[in-house]
């Protein structure tokens, strides 16, 4: 059935309310103040669109976070004195664990300190920058997918679809129909995060992509309230160790925030060969160590949350722009995986695209910034910052001493290392059928008190969605699942998603299928990014469904 | 006009002919918020012209009396005839609340009410005290996972409304002589729209807000097929049929019949929990319910901490022999 739509024209669509969008859409709203009596043409604020998928700014927003502040005291100057920040850091140290002791790094090894830079929520950041963004004109369409990208001649997207509202699970329309907007635009600028829907259709169809494939890891993080003094506001802490296994990467974290609350969490990378790999258990296991147990004794889990993470630096970066689109953000892979900090990029990207934009509307040639943002990107402080740790993650291909020493390598010589660029094969590449693989165990009887179920923790990420709607999570052949993957990986969606949404059900007939709990989806992506006959496609559900990221 | 003793009004509700199960928690709740005001509770029944015998089963409560609204507009519901009547009342009598029951019917009208009258409904509040003078209203928040503490600001009247189950009916004081009934005019116009016949979905409709006895299956009972035996006990008791999510998502009973975060709250006298692990959204769904009856094989379900009574068993074991002795218990007397 084709379907009346109403259509708008913008001069900007950006897709995404996180740093990165929100600092596009901040710095275009500076820019057409300072200019607008001089240059009165430029477009009017309301032809800029910001869409969010959440149901409020920041509701799909989650990160540890340690924010470097370079790029806010360049985008807000005194936002110190008003932003919510949790605490400055304080002290930071890092800890190798084995399975009964930790042990402290003499040094903290200089990625990871973090003197100058402040604790955050990247919830409450972003709803802050939200607010400012409001308070200068521009709107936040929350609630609001971007859909589908419009393509005209010759791949140039024009324009972005938003997401129909009111379909029911057959693909019906229900009496709250609403058909989704087309937004038409000389320029979109895809701010998604990791894994963004529109970006990996973009890419896609495009055939684009960097050097390298683009890697990740999964963070699985939980906010806990503790009886004061256990985790004072502003300790960072990084570990490394138990209980990821040697040959895969992943680190934990634990952060004092304020108000006697604690943010901890792991991150896995998503290259692992064991089939069965589990990073929300490997999370849980985590605190079971004396050292974090004894920091949560007596408190309570407040709220839980997963997400992605690029992590193939500089040379997994896909171009940057093309005929009518950009990348700002995680979704452009900005992300400083030896720092573990890409927020500061991503605000820094935010604000080159408003530069180019806005220059591009002065000479009235938009089609220009395709060329002269990642002109900007190159010359500027991110490249400079990616390009020393251009070689980080790769290095830890065979585990984690290899990728100490080849990072310690890097190090020495200006990211070069052993061989640059290093190339890496994508994660879900990497991982091997069940007969071949290394097995670890990933069995964990939740006590749910420290540790908890899959289900237990997604009831506390706030996660809601319409139920009665088409499933986000498109299979696109079931009967790989049931056929061959069951004898090939032992279907590792059981394992990969920390929300269980996928689970092998006994049918009628006595044999397992494939079954989808779409509403408990966190929108983390991993499934998208790890299926290893990339059969799954996450696409947005219906806008304002998903987590409730309060705090995080 | 305004009297010397503070007044608080509840609204009764009712259909076909008989009282809500919740009015009377509604009046519960009344009469725990006017104790400290030293208030003087009245129930306010709006009804067609002819008498129905309802006033007079709100008249047994323990009231100051008995508001009988009867106008010919009011014969059926229609928010826009309820909204003019209670205004009308609200503004005559000028209580200091006004409270309802949080019923799709209470939210169909009562926040056009609320906005009427320049004030906010507090809804689906789970406790309601008063201190230091001040009001103060409890209500959840992120499907149960926090308790809302909000004070109503100063002005009367507050509209309350208390979530289904937060109080106990049973709690609403009698009274040893009938309160008196007042007739109280109103005149509400006639409803723009008039309303057709109350839609009866196809037979499975179902309020599992008003089941008595709820027996509900989980993923324990493995097939489609097994419901029949859930059904027999459910038949036996003389109670609904519930499910938790996973039944009601492999479409083996209709999302009317799901309990939990994402399905209906309900708080029955009983409810039978039958291969149900207990995962904190199904518990959220049913947790007040006032006896608690599980029937798992795994020793270690959550559901058995919540439980007043459980037992670790095989269902296909355990749901029979209860069926033959709530039977033989019903047939001896």
């Amino acid at each position: 059935m084709t379907t009346e739509r109403p259509s708008l024209e913008a001069a900007v669509v950006i897709v995404g309310a996180g740093p990165a969008g929100l600092a596009c859409g901040l710095r275009l709203a500076q820019l057409l103040d300072e200019h607008r009596e001089r240059e009165p043409r430029l477009p009017a604020k309301d032809s800029i669109f910001i869409l969010e998928k959440g149901r409020e700014t920041g509701a799909h927003l989650l990160s540890g976070a340690v924010l470097d502040p370079s790029a806010l005291d360049r985008l807000l100057p005194g936002w110190r004195e008003r932003a919510p920040i949790e605490a400055a850091v304080a002290d930071d140290a890092a800890f190798f664990l084995t399975s009964r002791r930790a042990l402290r790094f003499p040094i903290t090894p200089p990625p990871l300190r973090n003197h100058g830079n402040y604790v955050v929520s990247l919830n409450r950041l972003g709803k802050w920058l939200g607010e400012q963004v409001e308070a200068a004109g521009l709107t936040i369409f929350t609630a609001t997918a971007g859909a589908r990208l419009l393509f005209g001649e010759r791949h140039a997207v024009i324009g972005v679809r938003t997401d129909d509202k009111g379909v029911d699970r057959r693909g019906e329309r229900k009496a709250n129909f609403e058909p989704g907007y087309d937004l038409k635009t000389p320029l979109v600028v895809l701010a998604e995060g990791p894994r963004g829907s529109l970006t990996k259709q973009l890419l896609g169809r495009l055939g684009l992509a960097g050097p390298n494939p683009q890697l990740y890891a999964l963070g699985v993080k939980e906010i806990w309230s503790v009886p004061a003094g256990r985790m004072p506001p502003g300790r960072v802490w990084h570990t490394m160790g138990w209980p990821v296994p040697r040959s895969m990467y992943g680190g934990g974290w634990i952060y004092g925030l304020a108000g006697h609350r604690v943010s901890l969490g792991l991150v896995t990378g998503l290259e692992y060969h064991d089939p069965g790999a589990d990073p929300h258990v490997l999370f849980q296991r985590f605190k079971t160590h004396p050292f974090v147990r004894r920091i949560l004794a007596g408190g309570e889990m407040i709220r839980y949350g997963a997400k992605t993470v690029p992590m193939g630096g500089y040379y997994s970066q896909p171009p940057a722009a093309g005929a009518g689109w950009m990348l700002i953000g995680d979704a452009a892979g900005l992300v400083n995986s030896q720092r573990l900090k890409g927020i500061h990029l991503a605000i820094h990207s935010g604000m080159l695209a408003a530069e180019a934009i806005f220059d591009s509307w002065r000479t009235g040639d938009p089609a220009a910034v395709a060329r002269t943002y990642p002109e900007r990107v190159a010359a500027g402080a991110i490249r400079r910052e990616l390009w020393t740790v251009r070689n980080f993650h790769q290095g830890f291909e065979r585990g984690l001493f290899a990728g100490l020493l080849n990072g310690a390598a890097q190090m020495l010589t200006g990211g070069r290392g052993w061989r640059d660029p290093m190339l890496a094969r994508a994660g879900h590449l990497r991982m091997q059928k069940l007969q071949a693989a290394p097995r670890h165990d990933w069995s964990l009887q939740p006590d749910e008190q420290l540790t908890f179920s899959k289900i237990t923790d997604v009831y506390h990420s706030g996660t809601r969605h319409e139920e009665d709607q088409p499933p986000h999570l498109i299979i696109h052949d079931t009967d790989i699942c049931n056929t061959r993957c069951i004898v090939e990986y032992g279907n590792p969606c059981q394992h990969f998603c920390p929300a269980q949404v996928y689970e092998m059900l006994p049918a009628e007939d006595g044999t397992k299928r494939i079954h989808v709990n779409a509403s408990n989806c966190v929108h983390c992506k991993t499934c998208d990014i790890q299926d290893p006959y990339e059969i799954i496609t996450w696409v947005p559900p219906e806008g304002g469904g998903g987590p409730n990221y309060e705090g995080m | 006009m305004a009297s010397e003793h503070a007044t608080v009004l509840v609204v009764a509700e009712h259909r076909g002919g008989k009282l809500s199960a919740a009015t009377a928690e509604a009046i519960a709740a009344a009469q725990q918020l006017a104790a400290p005001w030293q208030a003087a509770v009245h129930a306010v029944l709006l009804e067609g012209a002819a008498e129905s015998g309802l006033a007079a089963q709100l008249a047994r409560y323990q009231l100051a009396g008995v508001l009988a609204a009867r106008h010919p507009a009011l014969a059926e519901y229609t928010p826009e005839a309820y909204t003019q009547a209670l205004q009308e009342i609200v503004s005559r009598r000028q209580p200091r609340a006004v409270l309802f029951a949080h019923s799709y019917q209470t939210r169909d009208f009562a926040p056009r009410l609320a906005t009427r009258m320049a004030r906010a409904l507090f809804g689906d509040l789970t406790a309601l005290r008063v201190e230091d003078g001040r009001l103060t209203v409890s209500r959840p928040m992120f499907q149960g996972r926090l308790a809302a503490d909000l004070v109503v600001p100063g002005e009367a009247p507050a509209f309350l409304s208390v979530q289904i189950g937060a109080f106990r009916a049973d709690r609403a004081a009698l009274a040893a002589a009938p309160a008196p009934i007042a007739a109280e005019m109103v005149a509400p116009a006639a409803p723009a729209a008039a309303p057709e016949a109350p839609f009866q979905e196809a037979k499975q409709a179902v309020d599992l807000t008003q089941a008595a006895i709820i027996v509900s299956a989980g993923r324990g009972i493995k097939e489609a097929k097994n419901l029949d035996l859930i059904r027999a006990l459910a038949d036996a008791l003389g109670g609904e049929v519930a499910a938790s999510r996973p039944i009601c998502d492999s479409g083996w009973l209709p999302m009317d019949r799901q309990v939990g975060s994402s399905g209906q709250t309900v708080a029955p006298k009983l409810y039978l929990a039958v291969g149900i692990s207990g995962a904190i959204q199904h518990l959220v769904g049913m947790k007040s319910s006032r006896a608690i009856v599980a029937i798992n094989k795994d020793r270690e379900a959550p559901i058995f901490e919540i439980a007043d009574y459980g037992v670790v068993g095989d269902l296909f074991e355990v749901v029979p022999a209860l069926i033959e002795a709530v039977k033989a218990a019903k047939a001896g007397g």
